[in-house]
């Protein structure tokens, strides 16, 4: 800033030599810009375009976008190890784009207005809004079951249409959603997150000692399962096991009145304004005593504050009154476009994939969660040896959560275009937000929501997707 | 009157200096960052314009030129934003100039009707340009961005240049049509020479525009060798739920150098060429 109130203050003298500086500086601006435009001239993409294969030029192309995972070691093992080999091993050159978390909606909407764009894209929750621009992946799912057996349910209520009979998706894994907590704080005050109800017990305590709960009501992904979950957890359901819109219940008039009494006594207002990256930074800042996230938060803690890892422990999600429903926390799933160029080796990727998914259970540091369960053997006495785990055998919570308590976006329906509409609206988070902030009563947004979700689902149904 | 003079300074600078404090901590803050561990960075006790736990280091810049494709982002946006650019001022000079030189209500509907084009938001014209660029062969491709970009620059350009032509007084040009030059030349070697500021402006500006833009950016290129910067640091060092912020900070700061020296260098033109054609 120095600088900056230099020029302004320079004497006319000076100015002089600035005006001289000026002149010259535009002359070698012009030349760098003339250089640089000169140089991309020749290059298809860039200064120096993409790296061209150096050996015997591959046979077939394979494009596939995808997420930049979490875990920089998945993306590593994936571009530079699993792709290579499989590339080689089929004569292809696969290319593997990514993208944030937060741009597959509009990277996707992108690809479907251009009608063109990759062979294999990669959503991360069921995108069953999209069937009509896929194919129908069973050929991949029965390639698959084939080899490893029964595709878990969980996948499979969230790729499978019922009503068209097509699987819109091909999920190769899920992540389970366990409840972060701090051991140190939620053992002063001498309660442990089981339930919902301790949870409400804990957190105003935990709120005064400025740890507080931090349960997303914002229009983000974590906000999204945390709630679909908790409402579960009290009998409140989206649909029900036929795809019929059934969210004014007791169920979630009850959910809507727990979720205001827990924001009121020991949660802050920064919860409406999260993005999905916030509960993990608050956590692993030492702030928030309670969090419901994928391991996202304990991985990083284990990276840039060690100590603290130490200190958050893993649970299922707390038990309500109808009992311990949870959510995946994400759900990967892979589509072939009906305009993608490559069908043929798309599926044969993705058949192959989850084939061998240990590399990516692995590598992703126990993330991926293989959606057809005997993909990966010995899942259990995996968790409990990670070797950066303290205390010791802390992951191995994870597969009884996957095993028992995870479910799929629409439970007990099947995921849908409805509840795929509803979910990318973020209409769960708003519903709850609305109810904590005081401007509609539980029984009000219970009532205006299910007709809103209605409305969305009817107009599904008329185009004969649910 | 020295007196007088020193507590105008002081006014002056108790206006300014809280304005500059403001302006300026989001760099330092930047800077501060950028030099810290994850560790020191992560740990509400330690002081937060201090540093501890093995700051200040240069590993975020470090995993930035060595880790990611950070310097062919910088150079593809260099890239894209001097061809952008140029295609501007080849098309937004004359634009603007015939538009300053058209009298009557027909030159100022057309000034307005091309400005409204540039408030057409880039998120409703992303889909359909999407089909264009495929049908093209553009899609990741940086020419893809230099075909669409221009579609936001030249209508600014072209609306700000425009109000800069109209304070050139006619008689200078119709001197130099007396002695002889034509239309061309008096434009050469009399008007946009006299126009300097408002075409840096406009080269300025341009720029600008092209280095903070995200949406086309994000809908046509998903190759990370051909991102420009605003898209690549946001795919590379945001991974799901995890911020890299150290080198966020590093990867937001060095750009962000040179365009605030740029801006402070020719600032005095940069204001001349905003408010050129203000007063008339």
């Amino acid at each position: 800033m120095t600088d900056v109130n230099d020029v302004h203050e320079s004497t006319p003298e000076e100015d002089v030599e600035i005006e001289t500086t000026r002149r010259e500086l535009i002359r070698r601006a012009g030349v760098g810009i003339a250089v640089i435009a000169t140089a991309g001239m020749g290059a298809k993409t860039a200064v120096a375009g993409a790296p061209k294969y150096t050996g015997r030029e591959l046979k077939e192309t394979l494009r596939i976008v995808q997420w930049s995972h979490f875990v920089p070691a998945y993306d590593k093992w994936f571009d530079n190890v699993y792709v290579k080999r499989w590339g080689a091993a089929n004569d292809t050159e696969v290319i593997v784009d990514h993208i944030n978390v937060n741009d597959i909606p509009a990277r996707a909407a992108a690809e479907v207005a251009a009608q063109s764009g990759h062979d294999l894209f990669f959503f991360l929750s069921p995108p069953a809004a999209y069937e009509d621009q896929v194919i129908d992946h069973k050929e991949i799912v029965q390639a698959v079951t084939r080899k490893r057996g029964k595709i878990g349910d969980l996948a499979f209520r969230s790729t499978y249409n019922p009503r068209t009979k097509k699987y819109f998706a091909f999920s190769d894994n899920y992540v389970p959603d366990p409840a972060n907590y701090r051991t140190d704080l939620w053992g002063e005050v001498g309660i442990k997150p089981t339930s919902w109800d301790n949870v409400l017990r804990a957190a105003p305590k935990l709120k005064a000692m400025g740890n507080p709960v931090g349960i997303g009501m914002s229009n983000e992904l974590d906000s999204n399962m945390a709630l679909m979950a908790l409402m579960m957890c009290f009998g409140g359901f989206i649909q029900n096991d036929k795809n019929r819109v059934v969210l004014n219940s007791k169920g979630t008039r009850e959910a809507l009145k727990f979720a205001k009494a827990l924001y009121e006594q020991g949660m802050s207002n920064e919860i409406f304004a999260w993005t999905p990256a916030s509960n993990n930074q608050a956590m692993v800042a030492g702030r928030l005593s309670f969090a419901m996230n994928a391991i996202s938060i304990t991985r990083t803690a284990e990276l840039v504050n060690p100590d603290l890892a130490n200190k958050i422990e893993l649970l299922p999600i707390p038990a309500g009154p109808n009992g311990r429903i949870g959510l995946e926390h994400v759900m990967g799933c892979y589509v072939i476009w009906k305009f993608a160029k490559n069908k043929r080796l798309a599926k044969k990727f993705l058949a192959d994939l989850e084939t061998k998914y240990i590399g990516a259970f692995e590598n992703s540091k126990f993330y991926n969660f293989p959606s057809w369960p005997n993909s990966v053997s010995n899942i259990t006495r995996r968790l409990e040896r990670d070797p950066v785990a303290k205390p010791a055998a802390k992951y191995k919570v994870l597969g009884e959560i996957a095993e028992k308590y995870t479910k799929n976006v629409g439970y007990p329906g099947t995921s849908n275009a409805g509840i795929d509409e509803m979910f990318n609206k973020f209409l769960i988070p708003q519903m709850f937000a609305e109810v904590a902030q005081g401007k509609r009563t539980p029984d009000d947004a219970a009532r205006t929501y299910d007709r809103q979700i209605r409305e969305i689902f009817q107009k599904w149904r008329d185009l004969g997707k649910v | 009157m020295p007196t007088r003079r020193r507590r105008e300074s002081v006014l002056t600078y108790a206006v300014v200096g809280p304005f500059a404090l403001v302006l300026a901590f989001p760099f330092y803050w930047m800077l501060w960052t950028a030099l810290k561990t994850d560790g020191d960075l992560y740990n509400t006790e330690n002081n937060p314009f201090g540093f501890a736990q093995g700051s200040p280091t240069l590993d975020n810049v470090r995993f930035l030129f060595e880790q990611t494709d950070y310097l062919r982002w910088l150079g593809n946006t260099a890239l894209v934003g001097a061809v952008v650019v140029l295609i501007t001022l080849a098309i937004a000079l004359p634009a603007g100039y015939a538009l300053a030189r058209l009298s009557g209500r027909w030159g100022q509907s057309l000034g307005v009707g091309i400005f409204l084009v540039y408030l057409v938001p880039p998120t409703l014209l992303f889909l359909p340009l999407s089909r264009l660029i495929a049908e093209l062969g553009l899609q990741d491709s940086l020419w893809a961005l230099v075909l669409v970009y221009p579609s936001f620059t030249i209508p600014f350009a072209t609306w700000l240049l425009m109000g800069f032509f109209k304070t050139i007084p006619r008689e200078l040009e119709d001197a130099a049509l007396v002695d002889g030059a034509s239309r061309i030349r008096s434009l050469l070697h009399v008007v946009f020479p006299i126009s300097l500021p408002g075409i840096l402006t406009v080269v300025i500006f341009s720029f600008s525009l092209c280095v903070n833009e995200f949406v086309y950016a994000l809908a046509f290129i998903t190759q990370s060798s051909s991102k420009t910067i605003s898209t690549g640091i946001y795919t590379e060092l945001i991974r799901g739920d995890v911020f890299f912020w150290g080198a966020l900070m590093a990867a937001t700061l060095i750009p962000s150098i040179p365009l605030a020296l740029l801006y402070n260098t020719f600032l005095d033109r940069f204001i001349a060429g905003f408010t050129g054609g203000a007063f008339r």
